[in-house]
């Protein structure tokens, strides 16, 4: 994936204007485990945003395997997201009034996988996020950091090329936040799923391979 | 997809079961009121026109040409069995009655009153329309000598007639000459037409043609035919075979009754708008609320790529499942009231005095037709559709990251 000359900027030509990214250019490689980090309001939640198609750019391009995503119609995008891109949110991910198994299946289901290896694909992903007991409870019965773990079996389920995940840790105590990031980590290291985060925890920013600092709207490290 | 859509709806319903039963209450109630209302007033006006045809006008009727205009018996027709013989080629005619009319003053020793004294044969009204159904009181009988007489109801009453009273009428004869001729009041009778309770007496055909000096002519001849949709080709039929004559048929006779029918047509239409729009304010308002209160969930949907399409089905299969369902429990709840209704019918016996002057019995019987339904079907149908305009162009407008990031509502 390939950012060329990503800018965004909130009320154009208004006396509220706010510049929130200038000139972003970034390349994410396959398998890579990116966080974006940077103080509040430094623009990773835009950029992020921008990333998955929720947000679009005020100029710039953005390439997925050589195709311009960025001039994707609003459909085309949706479809995109659902076939190539894993979403976790900060909270409330979930659809309440599906089971934890069925949150998990749904986006399989959209895609029309059969139902033996939707099955199969939860159990396994159940096991390794360790939430096989709660597969028949419904969201509204289970903490914060199981529902976090749901969203993020929900996201990586149908092995999207991408997954971007916005403070994913930012409403779980440090246990459960350690507890997520090594699933995650292990299921980037076993099914070679392409990971971006934005997060300024810390033990998200030891966890991660790479790490982007953003200040400001503009790209200030990349290691 | 379709099912995915569909298991949400279903799930998303009875998420929300008060909510949700509440309206289809309040669609069943509604629905199922109009139904009995609707099936009460066609029963109403059915009962009317039968009552009508039965005591007066049959399907068909015949007058002379000038009859109605001057009611004089110079437009008498005659001979009888002349028409009678032609009437009898008709097979579709499945009953007639012959009536020979003169208007007088009916008299007590007490009180005078302007009247209809009226010939006929009691077996033959009796095979046309059971006319004896009609006997409140006394017998459906002209005695042993023929010199009694079935009075209306509103008449004996003004004239404070019971049974065995005796009555004096006075009319001029076909020679123009005043004759008077008295009877005795064997029964009492209530059609519920005022022509017939209030101005009417009924006294033997012989009785009558030698008081008015006549033989073998009548002043008018009602038929009974067969089916209703065979009445406007015998009455072309008739009208080809006898010219010289009037051929009307009870509707032409009583347009009032038409009118009354037309009248509760229009009536019912506002009923249906109310179910409408009971329907359409229950089902808008629930979802209205429900995908307000959801739109973070319909965000996050949207967001991870799930179709638009696909939440619109949602929540339009919600809706209809509500009016469906409601649908279903009214019609269902009316039908049982119609049923019963038109089995027992409605007993109106506080009301009587008021609904007598429609020509009303005391006992309802309600109509039943399978149309009702499916009038009250697509009343909620497009009530449902129209309920949940507003929420899809909320959802439609909504930007789903701003919403997901609390940037929105
Ligand atoms: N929808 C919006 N409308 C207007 N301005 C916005 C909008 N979203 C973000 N901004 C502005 O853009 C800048 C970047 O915001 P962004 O949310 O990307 O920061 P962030 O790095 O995610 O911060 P945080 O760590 O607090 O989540 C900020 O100045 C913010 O005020
Ligand atoms: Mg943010």
């Amino acid at each position: 994936m390939k950012l060329n000359h990503i800018t965004k900027t909130f009320y154009p030509d208004s006396p509220k204007e706010v510049k929130a990214l200038t000139d972003i250019n970034l390349t994410f490689n396959k398998g890579e485990f990116t966080t974006l980090s940077g103080e509040s309001g430094s623009g990773k939640t835009t950029l992020l945003n921008i990333i998955g198609g929720l947000d679009s750019a005020t100029s710039g391009q953005i390439f997925l395997d050589d195709e311009e995503i960025s001039a994707y119609s609003e459909k085309k995008m949706a479809k995109l997201r659902l076939q190539e891109i894993g979403f976790i949110f900060q909270a409330y991910n979930l659809i309440h009034v599906l089971t934890v198994r069925e949150n998990i299946g749904f986006i399989m289901k959209l895609l029309k996988f059969e139902d033996k290896e939707i099955e199969s694909r939860i159990l396994e992903l159940a096991s390794i996020l360790q939430i096989e007991n709660i597969l028949e409870k419904l969201p509204g019965e289970i903490s914060g950091g199981q529902q976090q773990r749901v969203a993020v079996a929900r996201a990586v389920a149908s092995r999207p090329k991408l997954i971007l995940a916005d403070e994913p840790t930012a409403n779980l105590d440090s246990k459960n936040s350690e507890r997520l990031m090594d699933m995650l980590r292990t299921l980037n290291e076993k099914e070679h799923v392409t990971v971006i985060f934005a997060s300024h925890d810390k033990y998200v920013l030891e966890q991660s391979k790479r790490i982007i600092v953003l200040d400001d709207g503009v790209v200030i490290e990349d290691r | 997809m379709y099912k995915i859509a569909k298991h949400l709806a279903w799930l998303s319903l009875w998420r929300r079961k008060s909510r949700s039963i509440m309206v289809i209450l309040m669609i069943a109630l509604s629905l199922s009121g109009l139904l009995a209302i609707q099936g009460l007033y066609d029963g109403m006006i059915t009962h009317m026109i039968n009552t009508t045809i039965r005591s007066d006008s049959g399907e068909i009727s015949l007058y002379t040409k000038e009859y109605r205009l001057h009611k004089s018996l110079a437009y008498k027709l005659s001979p009888v069995s002349k028409i009678e013989e032609k009437l009898s080629k008709i097979k579709e005619i499945i009953s007639h009655s012959v009536r020979l009319q003169q208007e007088g003053l009916i008299a007590t020793a007490h009180k005078s009153l302007g009247a209809n004294i009226k010939g006929i044969s009691l077996e033959k009204e009796r095979d046309f329309g059971n006319f004896d159904t009609f006997i409140t009181q006394g017998d459906y009988s002209f005695g042993k000598h023929k010199k009694e007489a079935l009075i209306g109801a509103t008449l004996a009453k003004k004239l404070h007639l019971d049974i065995g009273s005796r009555v004096v009428f006075t009319a001029q004869d076909a020679d123009a000459e005043i004759n008077a001729i008295s009877f005795r009041i064997s029964g009492i009778f209530k059609t519920g037409n005022p022509a017939l309770d209030e101005y009417t007496v009924f006294v033997s055909m012989e009785k009558i043609s030698t008081f008015l000096n006549l033989k073998e002519s009548a002043t008018q001849i009602a038929l009974r035919i067969q089916n209703t949709e065979q009445i406007k080709q015998v009455q072309k039929k008739l009208q080809t075979m006898l010219p010289e004559l009037e051929i009307l048929r009870w509707d032409e006779l009583y347009p009032l009754l038409i009118q009354m029918q037309e009248m509760m047509q229009i009536f019912n239409l506002a009923s249906y708008m109310i179910v409408f729009i009971v329907a359409a304010l229950g089902i808008f308002g629930v979802m209205l609320v429900s995908v307000l209160e959801r739109l973070r969930e319909f965000s996050i949907m949207l967001a991870i790529g799930t179709p638009y399409k696909m939440v619109r089905n949602q929540i339009l299969l919600e809706a209809t499942f509500l009016g469906l369902i409601g649908f279903m429990v009214g019609a269902l709840l009316g039908w049982i009231i119609l049923l019963y209704m038109s089995t027992w019918g409605v007993d109106l016996r506080s009301f009587e005095a008021g609904l007598e002057t429609f020509g009303l019995n005391a006992i309802l019987i309600a109509d039943i037709q399978y149309y009702y339904f499916v009038q009250a079907f697509f009343a909620v149908f497009f009530a449902t559709l129209l309920s949940v305009i507003w929420p899809l162009r909320i959802l439609k407008k909504i930007k789903a990251i701003q919403v997901i990031q609390g940037k929105m509502l």
